[in-house]
């Protein structure tokens, strides 16, 4: 009797007041949550959004500083290379002077004596300075001095020299003396290490300046070379590679992200993708690099003189190893600036061309320099022709391993990553295994969403309460009455709030699998579009291995000076 | 005029293999030599006929096939010739690819997705691909053979 009159007493408005402000502060509080959220996502991927931003202005802050670096190094070495041997490029510029003077009878012998022994004082270490003293002895008939000179070239740098008396024995018509002083330098030669400058020897071949005899023992030598050569041990394992390499520095390093954007979001195989397609580039650029070497006419030059002195000068220029670390650094310079400050791509491709700057080489690797990096190797059109028509059988085979082995890397299973579903397909076809997969994967990640916005033991809880406190309030009164209705009235809020939600997660949910079918039947279109864009390019290695077996040496050396046909005009 | 170092038809394999045909050759460079020279026409037929079908309980067109390939190599010893041969199947749908398994003297046609053995296993993508007739697999290597008989190295 008394609790009844102290509940009777009790007024609980306030509270049911107190508890509805609760309430409404709870979804208050819960809507700034769900806001909250919103701008946490939303920060975040600002933030990832100014990662990226941030990382990609240090990587060009980077380059810029690399490019600025490189410029200011490569004045430093040009001036430091100017320093050390500028002296020689005065030399270098008499030497063709003095013959081409000598030709036209135009200067004294005594002028050009006196400023071949001026250039003697000035190039103490020059290899070009006794010999060009030499010449000009020889001009004027003084065999004892040109005898004593000539030791000090030979003493010098015999090889150069040897080369040099044989061109310029060339150009005189001597072929006596030509074949003496070849003979002479290629006593001196080891086909597995060559001097670099012995490709000026292939120039004067490829380019028919020898004539006659000459050009056989040319010929013959060169036959030898790659007759001893083959009798190594592993010599064709060896230019097999030596091609692969040579050719693969043709490898484009395109990315293919924009063409095939949905593959590259949603395959975790896509590097492979990507490079496959590189690989198969690779035949077109091959085929065009050999095309551009065939196709076109050679310009001969217009007599064996002018043929002989683009080699003098080729011979003078090019090959001075005391100058060899400061060019190789030049190089670099040279290749940072190309690449925009990439160091890193600048210093792969160095690595790749770093064998045409070798001091040494095979004969073969001479070949391969020849055609494959001509700038470096200064190699003329005429030689790049000779040295592929030489070596077509290695760059074939090098040729059909490398496309082997690209094709054997082609992935079979393309794997696919999309919003937590993983699926696989090999050529693209499989949609309709695929989309049903996907769409499970989905509906399963939906229902384990909703499954934790349902009705709960204390919503349950509080109906049955309700209802008790309503029986109740039959004989306990209206408190009774108002607590099971404000009950029951909590959970058809709390129903209605989980029921809204999950109808809101499951149009969200409807909305994200119908983007994931379309992201995933574009990658499986982009995929069917890969495979063809792959095989076109590929199909190209044919046209490859067809143009390397139309290719015969024989052909590729120019006819020489000495059948020529003159005509001069009459005044 | 300039000697054809190389003429057509020829390869540099060939200055390498200097030993009389019946003799074993040992060396590695020469056995690679060896393996580089184009298929016969014979081989290359006896090859194709893996895919007539039946031969998977018949004994004796396995030991055919295996004595083909014998024949293809004599100068070459036991243990250097390929463990297998893996090459497009015919059949149809599912079936993908077959393969010969000389040391196990068993022909078998694999379905797409179906697991071969490891070893032959790397001759299954250029078996697939069109421009190859089958695959040899050797321990270290396989080699791609065109219609034609010309091959291709691809090491491990």
């Amino acid at each position: 009797m008394s609790t009844e009159r102290i509940i009777q007493a009790a007024d609980l408005t306030f509270i049911f007041n107190a508890l509805r402000s609760v309430n409404q502060d709870i979804s208050t509080v819960s809507a700034q949550v769900n806001s909250v959220g919103a701008e946490v996502s939303d920060t975040r991927s600002n933030l990832a959004r100014l990662e990226e931003a941030f990382l990609k202005f240090v990587a060009a802050d980077l380059r810029a500083k690399e490019l600025a670096l490189a410029e200011t190094r490569q004045i430093k070495v040009r001036q430091k290379l100017e320093t050390d041997f500028g002296y020689y490029a005065e030399v270098r510029r008499q030497a063709t002077g003095i013959l081409q003077a000598a030709d036209v009878n135009v200067v004294r012998a005594e002028t050009i004596k006196a400023a071949t022994e001026g250039l003697m004082l000035s190039a103490p270490r020059y290899w070009l300075a006794p010999a060009l003293v030499a010449l000009a002895a020889w001009f004027s008939d003084q065999k004892d001095l040109s005898r004593r000179a000539l030791t000090e070239a030979l003493r010098r740098d015999d090889e150069k020299t040897s080369l040099f008396f044989a061109l310029i024995a060339r150009r005189a018509g001597r072929a006596n003396a030509c074949r003496t002083w070849l003979d002479r330098y290629f006593a001196m030669q080891d086909p597995k290490l060559l001097d670099r400058q012995s490709v000026v020897l292939v120039d004067a071949l490829a380019g028919g300046i020898f004539g006659g005899e000459v050009r056989l023992q040319c010929t013959r030598r060169i036959e030898s070379w790659i007759e001893e050569l083959s009798l190594q041990a592993g010599f064709i394992d060896a230019q097999r590679q030596q091609w692969k390499d040579g050719l693969l520095i043709k490898l484009p390093g395109t990315d293919h992200a924009a063409t095939y954007s949905h593959l590259k979001r949603f395959s975790p195989t896509w590097n492979n993708l990507n490079l496959s397609l590189r690989q198969a580039e690779l035949h077109e650029a091959i085929l065009n690099h050999f095309t551009g070497i065939f196709d076109g006419p050679l310009t001969p030059a217009r007599n064996v003189e002018v043929a002989v002195d683009n080699l003098l000068d080729s011979l003078v220029k090019n090959f001075d190893d005391e100058e060899l670390p400061l060019r190789r650094e030049d190089r670099l310079n040279q290749l940072i600036i190309e690449q925009a400050g990439n160091r890193q791509a600048a210093e792969s491709l160095q690595a790749l061309e770093v064998k045409a700057l070798d001091e040494q080489v095979s004969f073969t690797q001479l070949l391969t320099n020849a055609a494959m990096t001509p700038e470096l190797s200064h190699a003329t059109r005429a030689t790049q022709r000779y040295a592929t028509a030489l070596s077509r059988t290695w760059i074939r085979e090098a040729h059909d391993d490398l496309t082997t082995s690209f094709r054997a890397h082609v992935p079979t299973n393309v794997a696919l990553l999309i919003e937590g579903w993983n699926g696989d397909t090999s050529k693209g076809d499989n949609e309709a295994e695929l989309l049903p997969s996907l769409g499970q994967y989905l509906d399963a990640e939906r229902d384990r969403v909703l499954a934790t916005f349902k009705l709960s033991a204390i919503h349950w809880f509080s109906v049955v309460f309700g209802v008790l406190m309503l029986l109740f309030s039959i004989s306990g009164g209206w408190i009774a009455a108002l607590v099971g209705a404000f009950s029951l009235g909590w959970f058809f809020i709390q129903k209605n709030k989980i029921d809204k939600t999950r109808a809101q997660l499951k149009e969200a949910a409807a909305k994200k699998k119908e983007q994931c079918e379309q992201a995933l039947k574009a990658t499986l279109a982009e995929l069917v579009e890969w495979r063809r864009d792959l095989a076109r390019r590929d199909a190209r290695a044919e046209a490859v291995t067809q143009f390397i077996d139309s290719i015969s040496p024989d052909q590729y050396v120019l006819a020489s000076h000495d059948n020529a046909r003159r005509v001069i005009p009459t005044a | 005029m300039i000697r054809k170092l190389l003429t057509p038809g020829t390869t540099t394999a060939t200055l390498l293999t200097t030993a009389p045909k019946t003799a074993l050759i040992i060396s590695q460079a020469q056995i690679d030599a060896r393996l580089r020279l184009q298929r016969s026409s014979a081989y290359l037929e006896a090859i194709r006929k893996l895919d007539a079908g039946g031969h998977t309980r018949n004994r004796q067109a396995v030991d055919a096939l295996v004595d083909a390939i014998r024949a293809e190599f004599p100068e070459i010893a036991i243990d250097s010739l390929p463990v297998g041969i893996v090459a497009k199947c015919y059949l149809g749908e599912p079936y993908e690819v077959h393969s010969l398994d000389r040391l196990g003297n068993i022909i078998t046609h694999y379905k797409r997705h179906e697991a071969m053995p490891p070893m032959l296993e790397k001759g299954r993508v250029l078996a697939g691909n069109p421009y190859y007739e089958f695959v040899e697999v050797y321990t270290d290597k396989i080699i791609a053979v065109t219609p034609r008989g010309d091959t291709s190295i691809v090491k491990d």
